[in-house]
């Protein structure tokens, strides 16, 4: 199997003294996909979050490894260097900022040699070409009245120029309508082949287009059934019931 | 009435709440020390003349202490300008004090730039815009960080002339501003944006008045302060729809970013309609930084100092976004640009 990308071994996670996580393991190599799904408040989300640093949540006990270097002593920027990205459910909007000038400054910031002047405005014009974004974007305020799609898709172009090791996406099918979504996905396809990728969905529909390697049903804070591609399917079918009857 | 005649204003004031007469005075109240003349040039053809200063205070011991303290009076008339007009403002000696009208008749955009190491600066700013006139004017403060500076300016507005108004707040010690412009005639509107960084223990006040006297006029400010620091900053504003006045549309904002636990904001945005139909709105917010926006911003690289020193070049930016005119829009985010720049090297 390829390089080990994230292991989490049996963390257990509180936001403010309430416990959200209970013992979730789990493993990701480069180029694998996984998807995590599981009902509203199941954790999936303080999954991704904790995996990038988020201060608002607490590791009660167990470890998240990053290549096979343990996570705790780095804060969240060094996440970004090391190759980490959050395609975040709901972004900040920073007002004030222009898209291009925030894309510049994060490309500067995360890659080793990133590209510089002409180059960078090519490889720019290039993703968002492929993202079918105007370039009016970039003199836009970074997520600044943006519609739920345009967030999105912002996000996946931060995505692609990032070129990061491990991509996390938090929802980032929510909100896109039919053409958007096969657009993002796309651009999901295109970074899932040299990088490990968690997808967290309630919906079958973009697993239609970015074929997981591993399905994973979350409840209750814990991975309680990995499978394929039809974990998704059945769990689309007969919801979540059934499993807490299993387990 | 004349300045020694008038009595010393309470705090109890909007006006003088924060910042009283005394503090901002240069010297003892009672005294109207020999001022030295605030230099007005400029590289372009338009001429300065020297005129007398007004002599209505309109009942402003602020006025009419300049006046009475003298110093230089220049005048500007304006008809349509093809290129934008740099006026720089240079104040030197213990106390300077300098007059300027402008009087607008066609389309113009007027930057102010005022500088120097004075321990204290006045300068009171008239300005009349005629009928159908447009005049973007930027005012650009880089005195002294030690200095004191009292700034007061009238602008009268006819029927369907239009202000844009943007001032960049950055130098002396402790600053008081008393901005007020009067909407006179039908169809006239003003568009204000102020930008204020404050650092170290510097303290600035800003008086915005905005007096719609007409119907269909319309007004809006835009104020955002970013506070480090001891600093304080003072946001107070007064918006006024006569009666009768209908189909006015005024709106106020006043935002303030604290970016120290020591350093203060206040945000009083006041309004007085006695108006039946019209639009006014006002709102004000002081914050530390937004801990969303810094995890954001980290989460895509950035330090936690570059993505503060993001966060708070944004928040100045946006303070002029309700600007239209694309002259001063650029012209006042390239000066923003460069103090932040300077700041960041300090």
């Amino acid at each position: 199997m390829a390089d080990e990308i994230l292991r989490v071994e049996n963390l257990h996670v509180s936001v403010e003294g309430t416990p959200i996580l209970k013992g979730l393991s789990l493993t990701i190599h480069r180029g694998e996909i996984h998807a995590i799904m599981g009902r509203n408040g199941a954790g999936k989300s303080t999954l991704a979050n904790v995996v990038m640093g988020h201060p608002a949540y607490e590791i009660t006990s167990g470890r998240i490894y990053f290549k096979g270097e343990p996570l705790e002593n780095l804060e969240v920027f060094q996440r970004a260097r090391a190759g980490m990205f959050l395609s975040f459910q709901y972004p900040a909007a920073i007002p004030g900022v222009q898209v291009g000038t925030f894309l510049k400054k994060s490309v500067a910031s995360v890659r080793e040699n990133p590209p510089k002047g002409r180059e960078f405005r090519k490889e720019l014009n290039a993703a968002m070409d492929q993202l079918s974004m105007d370039k009016s974007f970039l003199s836009r305020y970074v997520n600044d009245g943006f519609s739920g799609g345009e967030k999105k898709r912002l996000e996946i172009l931060q995505m692609l120029l990032l070129q990061p090791h491990l991509a996390l996406l938090d929802e980032t099918d929510s909100g896109l309508d039919i053409d958007a979504l096969r657009i993002v996905a796309q651009g999901i396809n295109e970074v899932a082949v040299d990088s490990a990728c968690l997808i967290i969905t309630h919906y079958q529909r973009l697993l239609d287009l970015v074929k997981p390697h591993y399905v994973h049903a979350m409840i209750d804070g814990v991975i309680i059934r990995t499978g394929g591609p039809e974990l998704a399917l059945e769990l689309e079918d007969r919801g979540y019931d059934w499993l807490e009857v299993t387990a | 009435m004349m300045y020694h005649q008038m009595p010393i204003p309470p705090r109890s004031e909007h006006l003088w709440r924060y910042t009283p007469w005394p503090r901002i005075h240069p010297t003892k109240t009672d005294d109207v020390p020999s001022a030295d003349d605030v230099i007005f040039s400029n590289d372009g053809p338009q001429v300065l003349n020297s005129i007398q200063p007004s002599q209505d205070s309109q009942g402003d011991i602020a006025r009419a202490f300049l006046q009475a303290a003298g110093g230089s009076s220049s005048q500007m008339s304006l008809n349509d300008e093809s290129e934008p007009i740099h006026i720089n403002a240079r104040a030197s000696g213990h106390v300077a004090v300098g007059h300027l009208h402008l009087d607008v008749k066609g389309s113009a955009v007027v930057f102010l730039h005022i500088s120097g190491e004075p321990e204290w600066v006045g300068l009171h700013i008239t300005g009349n815009l005629h009928p159908n006139a447009h005049l973007a004017f930027g005012f650009i403060n880089e005195l002294d960080s030690n200095t004191k500076f009292l700034r007061c300016e009238d602008w009268q507005l006819d029927r369907d002339s239009s202000l844009e108004h943007a001032t960049l707040s950055v130098g002396g010690f402790r600053c008081k501003s008393d901005l007020r412009t009067s909407l006179n005639g039908t169809g006239s509107s003003v568009r204000q944006s102020i930008t204020v960084n404050a650092d170290g223990s510097r303290h600035d006040d800003k008086h915005v008045e905005i007096h719609h006297h007409h119907g269909h006029t319309q007004s809006d400010l835009v104020m955002n302060s970013a506070c480090g620091g001891n600093s304080h900053f003072i946001g107070t504003g007064l918006l006024t729809i006569a009666e009768g006045a209908n189909k006015s549309d005024a709106s106020q904002v006043f935002r303030n970013l604290l970016l120290s636990e020591k350093a203060r904001a206040e945000a009083i945005p006041e309004l007085e309609v006695l108006a039946d139909d019209v639009s006014a709105a006002h709102g004000a917010a002081s914050a530390p930084i937004d801990r969303n926006q810094l995890h954001y911003l980290m989460s895509r690289g950035l330090s936690p100092e570059e993505a503060q020193s993001v966060i708070v070049n944004g928040f100045l930016y946006n303070a002029f976004s309700n600007l239209t005119n694309k002259q001063l829009l650029e012209e006042m985010r390239t000066r923003l640009t460069v103090h932040l720049e300077c700041e960041l090297k300090r």
